[in-house]
């Protein structure tokens, strides 16, 4: 349970990882020594002709670049900047009403909004004529353990519907949708709601506490075809209502991304916390400012949802805006039983694949099979793992499977 | 500060491979348990020279003595791989003694000892052991076994006056009655000492799709196909204008006795030797209820249930490796493929009880 709320926006240095799992070529625009603002583009990193800009978090002075691991667990180089404490910021123009969809496309690539969002079905924040439908989502989904910080929704709610209709506007969509809970409190629902009514935005009620894959159901009924890992090859932008809250800052405020909040839970930590943080920010500093881990043998660190994050070996790395949570935890060993082949991961997976007959093929080296049984249609939601009892990693099978055939 | 990492996704829900068998381990010793307690109460023929005890005893020895061979084998096959770990607690006991449960609960109460041991054996070695334990079966270990008591040992285990071989004279002509009361207790020369308690039955039936061990879409699917295969059969040959009582009798037969309820409840929907999509588990239920009636209505067995199962089981691994995707559409369309092919079934069966297919098979060929 998150117990208190913090913010962290001064750390001495930040680092700014260079490149990311996409984008692995960058162009530095800075050199150590310069004196930077607060939304200043110091590099640029390309993804194919894709080019995306890194804005410094704070303002100061450039003093090096080091090469350590970033969040994905990846040794990449990062820019250092050390705080001025000033927080002098560049301007950025603002737009009022009524924004262009040109304008807002190009406010979100310039101000490096492109990646908020990345863990499970979410999709990167890019345009092209294929876009047309705006899913955002209020809650965690198939997520069995954090906890969504609905706070955020009620005191944002105005700025979270506008972001949405901006959004909208920015990929032509004609109705957009948000994801809420069917058992959310009443406030942030009524919040949200007020927020939305004249604008083109629609609720989708689900229930969270089935795991059942529910958004990639409710976007398959919206597309009406086959979803592809990348739901942007459908036309879909999906994201949450934090990406939606800094977009709605970028283009009214002209306020560059430059926090964030972050959720910091598991018993390896004294507090449990939700945290507004400074991008760039080593995480190893927030664990002191909350004391320091609790006294547990064997720990894990993960990042991002539960079904679909990732795992670090290290705690020295920064924070950047794709983090959204971080959950520290003693190891948990459960032994995997054989299959007994109760048949609930394929029940579950919502993409109407049969991880387990999958698994099988792999088991057996059957590339035909593997590719007769739809397996890279898997979105790797992690569902089919989460349900098995006998604790398999189906997953990690099809995974197999689909870098035999792929 | 060091981590452990592993591959997500790293949490699971609380549902345990283990769990589920304790459950079922649970069921069938309160299963065993009313078979014990109902043989005791059972009223045993004015003449016979031995008591209802004497069978309540004779059940219960064989329900030990099943569970503890098959533990015993078991044991010494992991002592032959030299790896006992799984016997240091009682989880790796739970699995052996559901075996031997099931082949003592799945055989009749005249049943000679080394008959069930042999059963054990055959069921626990060959049906188990062999393919490699828990999970890598292909048949259900426990029919192997009674299979194979059934087939060698069929003098010993010959049965007289079951309700269905009356059933099987009743069409042949004979005038039986049943009494309702009598069947719904178990007062009956039944066929396997597991089948007689339909009440418990069909209470730990319900407990056990509670807890989701069994699969309604398994066993669901086959007690319906079986109620509507014996409702058209029935309705076909004993209907009279306006009475039902005869049909319902039929059906109420072939449901409650026998080993429909059992191989519902324990045997059908076992998971390691069943399919696992849901499209293919409807077909499997309906394949093993079809061969079931067509067992029980036109063969000279009158249990066809374990034969069935075997048969569903043989084509399990076939139709897990070609089916391809599971959604809405196949859903459909086998649901509707299922409804057609056990309509069909039951006209069929019912019209060749009634020996009337030639003449139909004329009548459609004169149509065209
Ligand atoms: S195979 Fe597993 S991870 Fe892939 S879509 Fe299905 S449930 Fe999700
Ligand atoms: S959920 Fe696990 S045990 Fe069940 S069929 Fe799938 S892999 Fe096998």
């Amino acid at each position: 349970m998150i117990t208190e709320y913090r913010t962290y926006l001064n750390p001495k240095k930040v680092y700014l990882p260079l490149t990311d799992t996409q984008s692995k070529i960058a162009n530095v625009l800075v050199e150590v020594g310069d004196e930077v603002l607060i939304g200043q583009k110091v590099a640029e990193k390309y993804h194919g002709r894709v080019k995306s800009p890194i804005l410094s978090t704070v303002s100061g002075e450039v003093v090096g670049f080091e090469e350590r691991m970033d969040r994905y667990g990846k040794l990449t180089d990062h820019i250092v900047i050390e705080n001025d404490q000033k927080n002098n910021t560049i301007p950025y123009p603002t737009y009022s009403e009524k924004a262009t969809s040109g304008q807002v496309r190009k406010v979100i690539s310039e101000m490096g909004l492109t990646k908020i969002a990345i863990d499970g079905l979410y999709t990167d924040l890019r345009f092209d004529a294929k876009s047309k439908f705006v899913v955002v989502n209020s809650i965690f989904v198939n997520e069995p353990f954090l906890s969504t910080d609905y706070d955020f929704v009620t005191q944002n709610s105005e700025a979270i519907a506008d972001g949405i209709d901006l959004l909208n506007t920015a990929a032509n969509g004609k109705t957009a949708y948000v994801i809420v809970d069917k058992y959310m409190p009443a406030e942030a629902m009524e919040e949200l709601g007020k927020a939305i009514v004249d604008k083109n935005i629609e609720l989708i009620i689900i229930d969270a506490k089935k795991l059942k894959g529910q958004d990639y159901k409710f976007i398959k009924s919206l597309v009406k075809e086959t979803l592809h890992f990348d739901l942007l090859e459908n036309g879909v932008i999906y994201t949450r209502v934090q990406a939606v809250k800094m977009i709605h800052d970028a283009v009214r405020n002209g306020t560059p991304p430059t926090t964030r909040q972050v959720s910091l839970t598991g018993d390896g930590l004294p507090v449990n916390a939700v945290y507004n943080v400074r991008i760039g920010t080593l995480f190893a500093e927030l664990v002191e400012d909350l004391g320091s881990y609790t006294e547990v043998e064997n720990m894990t660190l993960h990042i991002g949802s539960f079904l679909s994050g990732i795992e670090l070996e290290n705690d020295d790395f920064a924070i950047t805006e794709s983090v959204d949570a971080i959950n520290v935890a003693e190891y948990r060993l459960v032994e995997e039983d054989v299959c007994i082949k109760c048949g609930d991961c394929n029940d579950v997976c919502p993409a109407g694949i049969l991880p387990q007959n999958i698994m099988d093929a792999e088991i057996r080296n059957l590339s035909s099979r593997i590719v007769e049984l739809n397996t890279n249609e898997c979105v790797e939601c992690g569902l089919c793992t989460y349900v098995c009892p006998s604790k398999i990693n189906v997953l990690e099978w099809v995974r197999r499977g689909k870098r035999r055939v792929g | 500060m060091k981590f452990i990492t592993k591959k997500p996704p790293i949490v699971m829900n609380s549902q345990r491979t283990y769990k589920k068998l304790f459950t079922l381990h649970f069921a069938l010793i309160v299963v065993a348990i009313g078979t014990v307690v109902i043989k005791a109460l059972s009223k045993v023929p004015e003449t016979a020279t031995y008591t209802s005890l004497d069978l309540a005893f004779k059940a219960l020895a064989m329900l030990v003595l099943a569970s503890v061979f098959s533990v015993v084998i078991e044991i010494f096959y992991a002592l032959s791989e030299k790896n006992t770990q799984k016997f240091e607690s009682y989880k790796g006991f739970v699995d052996p003694i559901n075996t031997g449960l099931l082949i003592a609960l799945l055989l009749p109460s005249t049943t000679p000892f080394y008959v069930l041991a042999l059963a054990v054996f055959v069921g626990v070695y060959i049906g188990k052991l062999v393919f490699g334990g828990y999970g890598f079966y292909i048949f259900n270990p426990a029919l192997v076994g009674v299979l194979f008591a059934n087939i060698s040992f069929n003098a010993q285990l010959a049965l007289t006056n079951t309700p269905l071989e009356l059933l099987k004279r009743a069409i042949g002509g004979e005038s039986i009655t049943f009494k309702t009361a009598e069947l719904f207790l178990g007062n009956y020369n039944e066929i396997a000492i597991g089948s007689t308690s339909v009440i418990l039955l069909a209470l730990i039936f319900i407990y056990l799709l509670v807890t989701r061990v069994i699969d309604f879409r398994i066993s669901g699917t086959f007690l319906i196909t079986v109620l509507v295969i014996t409702f058209g059969v029935g309705y076909i040959n004993f209907y009279a204008p306006g009475d039902f009582s005869v049909v319902l009798s039929y059906v109420l037969v072939n449901m409650i006795t026998g080993l429909t309820v059992f191989g519902a409840v324990f045997l059908i929907s076992e998971s390691v030797s069943s399919p696992t999509t849901r499209e293919t588990k409807i077909i499997y239920a309906v394949v093993i209820g079809v061969f079931m009636m067509m067992v029980r209505t036109l063969g000279s067995q009158t249990e066809g249930l374990v034969f069935a199962i075997l048969f569903g089981n043989m084509i399990t691994p076939l139709i897990n490796r070609t089916v391809k995707r599971s959604n809405a559409k196949m859903l459909v369309r086998t649901v509707i493929a299922c409804v057609v092919i056990v309509l069909l079934v039951t006209v069929a069966l019912g019209l060749i009880v009634q020996s009337r297919l030639p003449e139909v098979a004329a009548i459609v060929g004169g149509a065209f």
